[in-house]
């Protein structure tokens, strides 16, 4: 069975116009003068990154995607915004300084990429109806819990000193506030 | 692809089989650290300090305990390919946990300084305030860094066997995230501490992302993260190398931040002097063992053959010169002890890598001699700068340490051992340590960096023996430090470094013995 | 007679070798680590560890003398110090002749002292401390004369060094003593810079520091290299040794407490160059030019020392150059090949029991005197301490070469040996020897003059007690004795049957020297020139009172007081030198270091000063050189790669 570029299904027309708007979105959140709606882009950015995903049929990272990226990240930066009380409007100085050097990193941080997955899987072909999706929970799991049961403990543990430390550095306990008083 | 391919087919999920009797070093250390979080929620806030200590001790010799049990065992590979249990695996662990044991002995030391430790009782209150006073006076501690380390030593553990790139970028990250925390407690100069702790921070972030960009490129090289399949696809390569080499670059200059090398050695002086002094023995010494182990097995398992080793060789021996050269240039000027053992780290991490470049089974056995030497003596040197004390915590100018030798002559006397071993005195630890090194540079042909070596280690001498020179020939200054009469956990801690430099270097045949018996590292 | 080295494994008795040194270092530690707990008896620790060293050290000596002459020769294998593929360094001990003789010189005179000390020290609340030192001193001396390889020398060379250090600034609290030490410590550097360089030398040359392939191998190895190791180890020996042009050190050495200069700045570190040379006969041998500068350097040394101590006031200070003097005597012995070795190691050991015994009763003058050590406040103190007074006699009638005493017989034939070198440089150092003698004779018959005879001219000391001589205590003198009885009779017992020749030949070989002058005649010419000496001493101190003040002298007495100018050329030399090379390190370390940090920061681009903060600063920019370092990480593997 032979596979080709040229009689592109589908699919395969759906991704790339998806994959048009993300990179839209993705040039608007750089260029807009406007902090909201860049956040905003964003989050059609992550979006639509979500939407490629679930074309891939890889439907629990579509969901993570939605639900870290896409929601909490971006509350996160509109809630930065407006407890930092950011101008809302639209700024003009906003990041002139370092546009040519930020241009020239992001090439070539996107050229290495791309060069790295098309070299690493320029032969390898996907078949989005087999039997078992790769991109499944099952298949993700089965993954998580076999082949890398031991790192994924030890980011549990990673994550349990994260939070420690966390509580560690900001603690100011409340017989101290009574003592200040 | 192949461990993806294979997980496809699968239709109902079979339990992994994980080897906790292989893995128990580890399980104990992680293990030993989560019941010391619940420690810290359920047990009344004065006897926390005992129990803490108590069980981080505890915790480590059963670690080593398991380790000892383990020795002699046949080399494996654990953990669904995760972690390679192997001699060196094993030489490492055991190396860490005793030098932890000695650190963690220190670090626990409350006698020094009115009667607490060496980190702030709340991180987050100003310093100098009526909050800080007020808890002091209460006597609160930060008794959360006692887990918090045993994390570290957890990570630290795991990082020199991880067999694959990803369980290693954990096991960096389990390792160095207690280290940035508990960087900036220091209880005296909290800015200085927390600044360092910032940009530890800041540029370990950094160099993980350059790790995780690199072991994302050999992914893309050889389909996996395993070291194994990697080093499959670099003897019978498929595709082009600038995928390889590109990630190699990346991921080596992650490991070389760690181990302190240059020009990724930034950091280390200002942390150095930041953290609080305990735990920059601790850091000192045990981080870089877990890293050069860790850079060790990338290199002889997943680049092991010779073409990559043709490649690799030549610009590692470039590093280890230049790291040399910056070492110990820059520790010639320095005048704060602290800052200039910093300097002194990244010349010692030069060493260390020309016994890395040289791939021979005695330069590894060398590698691995060096580190418990060094690591021991440097304990021992910070231990003793944690007892020159003014009103304001240590006294880390050198100034301040002038005829040191007349007032205080018995930690002068102990700082002068560790400081004559560093500069390779005969009959000190670390002299046969470098000669060991050397002479394995050598036989594997790379005279140049033994000359660069030799003049550098000339060339340290010269500073080291100006602290001795300071100490014992300078009169002492009229208002000049205290001397803190330390407890006896510091006194073991210091007899321990202290004789384990002297008697290392008069007898060491046995761990070199032990360091060749165990240079052999799993390559499948 | 040539010497081959060929030891065999030790067994039996032989096996306790290690344990000569174990002892006394077993002493040094417990005393150090037991701390004040030991002061109730860490002096007698220390005694009774070197008693049972020098106990060893005789039964050793018996059971090499129950073996025939050839077969004394013995390697303990201890351990193997550094056991790296391609460098191995062993740590084992060489029993033998000559090593035996040191052995019992060493624990021996080092036992009498150790036993001196508990009553001279008994005063002194770190007398425990004192103890641990002096035991670390026997431990390493030991090491350095019983090592089978020239590493474990050099390690035992380097412990009796810092032992040296440590013992003469005992009394810290005297400024001098520190500044003593501190000399004695550098100059001794130089020394042994030379003596690590001949030793790396030996291992590139033979690929071995053990004595059998340097030793056995020297005669088949190039003549250049050989001068140059020999020149190394005479340098090595200079410093030691205190021979000219590192001889500055060991007058002020005389800061350290008494027995300390008995038995290390007298009898026995001192003469560890000695040992050197002579146990490496076999470089020599080769070399007749190395063996020439050592004859020189000897020659010169023995006219200097006896000339400082015509000068000095200080006794200790006359003895120490008299002590010079004498090891000048030994060194140019050794210089002369296989018909001087013997006699260098005889004199050695007659002058350890002769000079040990005068510092001692020094030492014991002092205790009387309320530690005044200026002779001319000395005078009539015969009457107050005869038991001094006659040990100290005794040895004095030994140093001068008096017959029967025990200098008469080593210094005779080191005179006559001289001579027997033949050619216009045997006349040379044959006269040196002789003019030497009477050069002794004058100083030491000074020396004793000032001090017994005359009349008192005793001085209040600083705080105004009026001095009370009297007789030590029985625990001081009985050492003195005994060294006193060693005085007289090791010379006529050494010589008896060529007694001592019989024993050390086979390790240095020996031939018999042939002096132009007939030996009887130039016995008779050395005995009236002793004679001349004392009767010329004796002119200017026994029938004239020696002045209470210093008189302002001639020229050569004011540069003898001076050490004939030794300091200035020290200062000159080393010190001067030391000092330009540290200002170059300092301006280095100014400007070199700094200005190329900072020509690295200006060539980066943009104002120094915020460059600087580059330097110790931001991390961003801390990031940015991470992010060059990697970029050139990936340009120099791609680059390698090809």
């Amino acid at each position: 069975m032979s596979h080709g570029y040229l009689s592109p299904t589908g699919l395969e027309i759906a991704f790339v116009l998806i994959g048009l708007v993300t990179l839209g979105s993705g040039l608007l959140v750089v260029t807009v003068k406007n902090l909201v709606h860049a956040a905003l882009w964003l989050l059609v950015c992550m979006g639509s990154i979500a939407v490629e995903y679930l074309l891939l049929t890889a439907e629990l990272l579509a969901w993570i995607q939605v639900l870290i990226y896409a929601g909490a990240i971006i509350v996160l930066f509109l809630f930065g915004l407006m407890l930092t009380r950011a101008p809302i409007g639209p700024t003009e100085e906003l990041n002139v300084r370092h546009r040519w050097p930020a241009l020239i990193v992001g090439l070539g941080a996107a050229g290495t990429l791309v060069t790295v997955i098309v070299q690493a899987y320029q032969h390898t072909w996907f078949d989005p109806r087999g039997a078992v999706p790769l991109g499944s929970g099952e298949a993700l799991g089965t993954q998580l819990f076999k082949y890398w049961v031991l790192p994924f403990e030890v980011l549990s543990v990673l994550l349990l000193a994260a939070l420690v430390g966390a509580i560690v550095l900001s603690r100011r306990g409340r017989d101290t506030e009574e003592a200040e008083a | 692809m192949s461990i993806l391919a294979a997980s496809s087919t699968t239709a109902t999920f079979v339990a992994p089989h994980v080897e906790f009797g292989k893995l128990s070093p580890m399980l104990i250390a992680f293990g030993t650290a989560t019941l010391g979080i619940l420690v810290e929620a359920f047990a009344p806030r004065k006897q926390r300090y005992g129990i803490q200590v108590g069980l981080a001790l505890v915790g480590i010799a059963a670690s080593f305990a398991a380790v000892l049990a383990l020795a002699g065992t046949t080399a494996s590979v654990v953990a669904q390919g995760s972690v390679a249990v192997d001699g060196t695996t094993l030489f490492l662990q055991g190396t860490i946990l005793v030098i932890s044991f000695v650190a963690f002995l220190v670090i626990a030391e409350r006698k020094t300084d009115q009667n607490q430790d060496a980190f702030a009782a709340q991180g987050a209150s100003v310093p100098g305030s009526a909050a800080e006073r007020e808890t002091t006076r209460r006597g609160w501690q930060t008794t959360e860094v006692y887990p918090l380390l045993m994390f570290s030593v957890g990570g630290m553990l795991l990082f020199p066997a991880a067999n694959d790139l990803l369980t290693m970028f954990v096991a960096l990250e389990a390792l160095s995230l207690p280290l940035y925390l508990v960087c900036g407690l220091a209880r005296h100069r909290r800015l200085l501490s927390q600044e360092a702790a910032l940009k530890y921070f800041l540029l370990g972030a950094f160099s993980s992302a350059f790790f995780l960009y690199g072991a994302a490129m050999l992914y893309g090289y050889a389909g996996s993260v395993n070291l194994a399949v990697i080093a499959q696809h670099v003897a019978h390569p498929t595709a082009g190398s600038t995928l390889l080499y590109t990630g190699v670059a990346l991921l080596g200059m992650g490991l070389l931040f760690k181990v302190g090398a240059a020009p990724f050695h930034m950091w280390t002086p200002d942390v150095y002097q930041g953290a609080p002094t305990p735990v920059t023995g601790f850091m000192a010494a045990a981080t870089k063992i877990a890293a050069f182990g860790a850079l060790v097995r990338v290199l002889d398992v997943g680049l092991g053959v010779n073409s990559a080793e043709n490649v690799w060789r030549p610009v590692m021996q470039a590093v280890a010169i230049i790291t040399m050269i910056v070492g110990g240039v820059l520790a010639l000027t320095q005048r704060d002890i602290k800052r200039m053992l910093a300097y002194s780290a990244i010349l010692n991490a030069g060493y260390l890598l020309i016994g890395v470049t040289s791939t021979t089974a005695q330069a590894r056995a060398a590698v691995l001699f060096y580190l418990p030497v060094y690591g021991v003596a440097i304990i021992g040197a910070f231990a003793v700068v944690t007892l020159v004390r003014d009103a304001g915590g240590e006294a880390t100018d050198l100034s301040r340490w002038a005829g040191l030798g007349r007032r205080a002559p018995i930690p002068a006397a102990l700082l002068a051992v560790f400081l004559l071993a560093f500069a390779g005195i005969p009959f000190t630890s670390i002299f046969i340590g470098k000669f060991a090194i050397f002479q394995a540079a050598l036989a594997a042909g790379s005279p140049d960096l033994v000359i660069v070596a030799v003049l550098a280690s000339a060339l340290a001498a010269f500073f080291y023996l100006r602290v001795v020179v300071v100490m014992f020939f300078s009169d002492p200054l009229p208002q000049g430090p205290t001397i803190a009469h330390p407890s006896i956990a510091v006194k073991t801690a210091l007899a321990v470094a202290a004789f384990a430099t002297v008697a290392l270097g008069v007898a060491p045949s046995l761990l070199l013995h032990l360091a060749n018996n165990s240079a052999g590292i799993l390559a499948k | 007679m040539t010497p081959s080295y060929a030891p065999v494994a030790a067994t039996g008795t032989f096996a306790l070798t290690a344990w000569v040194i174990l002892l006394p270092l077993a002493g040094a530690a417990i005393l150090l680590i037991g701390g004040r707990r030991t002061n109730r008896w860490g002096h007698l620790l220390g005694c009774a560890a070197a008693i049972g060293s020098f106990v060893l050290g005789a039964v050793l000596f018996f059971a090499l003398l129950a073996k025939p002459g050839a077969q004394r020769s013995y390697d303990q294998h201890v351990y193997t110090w550094i056991p790296v593929p391609g460098f191995t360094a062993d740590v084992g001990f060489h029993l033998d002749q000559l090593s035996i003789v040191f052995v019992l010189l060493i624990t021996g005179v080092g036992s009498l002292i150790h036993i001196y000390s508990v009553a001279y020290m008994e005063h002194d609340e770190n007398r425990r401390k004192f103890f641990c030192y002096l035991n670390l001193f026997l431990a390493a001396m030991l090491v350095l004369v019983l090592a089978d390889n020239y590493l474990l020398l050099y390690a035992g060379w380097e412990g009796v060094g810092l032992a040296s250090y440590l013992l003469i600034g005992f009394w810290q609290h005297k400024p001098s003593a520190a500044v003593a030490a501190k000399k004695a410590f550098i100059v001794n550097r130089v020394g042994d810079v030379g003596l690590s360089i001949a030793v790396m030398l030996m291992y590139t040359t033979f690929g071995s520091f053990a004595f059998g392939p340097v030793l056995n191998g020297a005669s088949s190895a190039k003549v250049g290299t050989m001068t140059a190791i020999g020149l190394l180890l005479l340098l090595g020996a200079c410093g030691k040794s205190a021979q000219f042009p590192l001889q500055s050190w060991l007058l002020d050495a005389m800061e350290g407490p008494t027995p300390v200069s008995a038995l290390i700045h007298a009898a026995t570190m001192v003469t560890a160059g000695v040992y050197l040379i002579v146990r490496s006969n076999a470089i020599f041998d080769v070399s007749p030019n190395a063996r020439l500068v050592v004859t020189i350097i000897g020659a010169i040394t023995l006219m200097f020392g006896a000339i400082i101590g015509c000068a000095k006031d200080d006794i200790k200070k006359a003895l120490a150059g008299s002590t010079m003097s004498q090891i000048g005597y030994m060194i140019l012995a050794a210089g002369l090949g296989p018909i001087g070795y013997v006699f260098a190691i005889m004199h050695l050991i007659t002058h350890g029991f002769f000079k040990a015994g005068l510092f001692l009763g020094a030492g014991s003058v002092m205790h009387g005197m309320n530690d005044d050590v200026n002779m001319r406040h000395y005078g009539a103190l015969r009457k107050f301490m005869p038991w001094t007074y006659v040990t100290f006699g005794l040895g004095y009638l030994a140093i001068i070469g008096v017959p029967p005493f025990s200098g008469y017989w080593s210094k005779d034939k080191i005179i006559e040996a001289a001579f027997a070198q033949g050619g216009t440089s045997g006349w040379i150092l044959g006269c040196a020897a002789l003019l030497g003698a009477l050069v002794t004779a004058f100083y030491m018959t000074r020396v004793v003059l000032m001090t017994f005879f005359g009349q008192k001219r005793w001085v209040p000391d600083a705080e105004g007690h009026e001095p009370h001589p009297h007789e030590s205590p029985w625990i001081m003198v009985v050492p003195m004795v005994v060294l006193a009885v060693g005085s007289v009779a090791a010379g006529f017992l050494f010589s008896y049957h060529n007694a001592f020749v019989n024993w050390l030949s086979p390790v240095t070989g020996f031939s018999e020297g042939h002096s132009p002058i007939n030996t009887a005649v130039l016995q008779v010419v050395t005995l009236v020139v002793v004679a001349l000496g004392i009767g010329y001493a004796y002119l200017g101190y026994g029938l004239q009172q020696a002045p209470s003040t210093p008189p302002l002298g001639s020229f050569a007495t004011r540069a003898a007081r001076q050490d004939l100018y030794g300091d200035a050329f020290n200062e000159l030399v080393f010190m001067r030198g030391g000092q330009y090379l540290t200002r170059v390190l300092v301006y280095f370390d100014m400007k070199g270091v700094d200005g190329v940090v900072n020509g690295v920061s200006a060539g980066l681009g943009g104002s120094s000063g915020r460059l600087r903060k580059l330097q110790s600063g931001f991390v961003r920019s801390y990031a940015l050189s991470m992010f060059g370092g990697a970029t050139l990480l990936i340009v120099a593997l791609l680059l390698v790669r090809g």
